[in-house]
């Protein structure tokens, strides 16, 4: 069986009132979307609200889910991709109003990203190495602005196709494949500017 | 020929086939005229550069393991059902855990007696028995206060065990001393009613013993056989058993 088969037959089940049905879902999904929320929101706390949010909204919601409008893993995208963007505007007071603007590089040069990260010297451990340079990466990461940042964690962590991006962001795909493209060029930047700074 | 087809590219069309060209989608002609470009235009060129960059540190993020309680957390926070549970109801066979099995037995030692004590006829004497406790606990200096604040580690329980039931023994041993006495001087009040002093009777029951046992196991033998008549006697002269009692108790605590 396939996995949009599978899903459809929990969901089926689990609509029913299967308990078992919905831990199985739960099981199946809760890391991915952990996973993305983790890389959007760059906190292991907020990613852990989020994620619990998400499956409320699904628990609750499950029952509109319609099998032949899209796959199973693009709907529960969606709920994520629309709680996160939730989030974003509760504390883009907070913490995020410059990167909305597009004035991530000005706010760089205001706060490099080695101000943060004091210690980039390589270790004789490489598992710790790479596990450095992946808080880097993160921390950059979490600078793009929330348009930029969530296409390129669709398509380059989670290998989403643009056509199921596009979907999940409500935009054609040609806006998908440029916000990707500008995506990884600003981090791109961003990791320059760090990495020329402590080199 | 190269030269031209890159003037026909715009940054737009570049920009739009950026993505399938570091996908490694783009092949022929079209694969030649992007490349052409982005040699010549100073904006699309190190915007390839940079974007194979970019999906390159992209790739160093690994997945993250989500926390171990979030699963359990989403599944009490939806179906409010712990994950155990339910994976117990739905897959495990019967596996009782060490405190359900107890739980079970104590249940099948109890069930009988609670029974029993739902009848009224029991009610009343179980009532009895444990206001009569609840005296004694309370005389033998046991106070709720003191459970409430008791150091509740293993040596420690079994310490105030052995001290607890060592006072109510102690007191209980007191009470018998006490009715005893009470009865021996019934006896000796009957006896002398009759106007014939009889003064050997009114010894010390404790210098009855003469087993050689300790006074304990004499007197409770003892004030078995005598109870029913010191209950019976009771009401006759409360105030030598206020007496006797007073004085006693003082004397052996
Ligand atoms: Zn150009």
């Amino acid at each position: 069986m396939e996995d949009a088969q599978i899903a459809a037959l929990l969901v089926r089940r689990c609509v029913a009132g299967d308990a078992v049905a919905w831990e199985e879902i739960v099981q199946r999904y809760n890391r991915r979307i952990y996973n993305i929320c983790y890389r959007f929101a760059g906190s292991a706390d907020d990613a852990q609200d989020l994620t619990q949010e998400v499956f409320i909204k699904m628990y609750r919601t499950l029952k509109t889910y319609d099998v032949e409008r899209g796959a199973f893993m693009t709907w529960v995208t969606t709920i994520t991709r629309n709680l996160l963007v939730d989030h974003f505007r509760k504390t883009k007071q907070d913490r995020m109003t410059e990167s909305l603007d597009g004035t991530a590089s000005e706010h760089e040069d205001a706060m490099p990203l080695s101000e943060r990260i004091p210690d980039l010297a390589p270790t004789p451990d490489t598992r710790a190495q790479s596990q450095q340079v992946g808080e880097v990466v993160q921390r950059a990461l979490t600078k793009l602005s929330p348009d930029l940042r969530e296409a390129v964690i669709l398509r380059d962590l989670h290998d989403m196709d643009y056509r199921d991006i596009a979907t999940v962001l409500k935009v054609p795909e040609g806006t998908v494949k440029s916000r990707i493209n500008r995506g990884r060029a600003e981090l791109a930047r961003l990791l320059q500017r760090t990495y020329k700074q402590v080199m | 020929m190269a030269a031209e087809s890159h003037n026909d590219m715009q940054c737009n069309e570049f920009d739009a086939l950026l993505s399938d060209a570091i996908d490694k989608m783009l092949t022929g002609p079209k694969a030649e005229a992007f490349l052409a470009h982005g040699k010549t235009c100073a904006v699309c060129g190190p915007l390839l550069a940079e974007a194979e960059i970019g999906k390159h540190w992209l790739e160093q993020l690994v997945e993250v393991e989500p926390p171990a309680m979030l699963m359990h957390n989403i599944l009490a926070a939806t179906v409010g059902i712990d994950t155990a549970r339910m994976r117990g109801a739905a897959t495990v066979p019967v596996r009782a855990s060490w405190f359900e099995r107890m739980a079970e037995w104590g249940r099948m030692v109890v069930s009988p007696v609670a029974n029993v004590a739902r009848q009224p006829r029991f009610a009343m004497s179980f009532g009895m028995a444990f206001f009569s406790l609840s005296i004694s606990l309370s005389l033998a200096g046991v106070k709720l206060s003191d459970v409430r604040h008791a150091d509740l580690r293993p040596s420690a329980i079994k310490r105030t065990y052995y001290e607890t039931s060592g006072r109510v023994v102690k007191y209980y041993e007191n009470i018998r001393f006490v009715y005893e006495i009470e009865s021996r001087v019934r006896e000796f009040k009957r006896a002398t009613t009759p106007a014939e002093p009889a003064p050997q009777k009114k010894d010390n029951p404790k210098n009855d013993n003469t087993s050689g046992q300790p006074d304990e196991k004499q007197q409770r033998n003892y004030s078995q056989g005598e109870r029913q008549v010191m209950l019976a006697g009771l009401s006759d002269n409360p105030p030598v058993v206020e007496f006797a009692n007073l004085a006693t108790l003082r004397r052996i605590s």
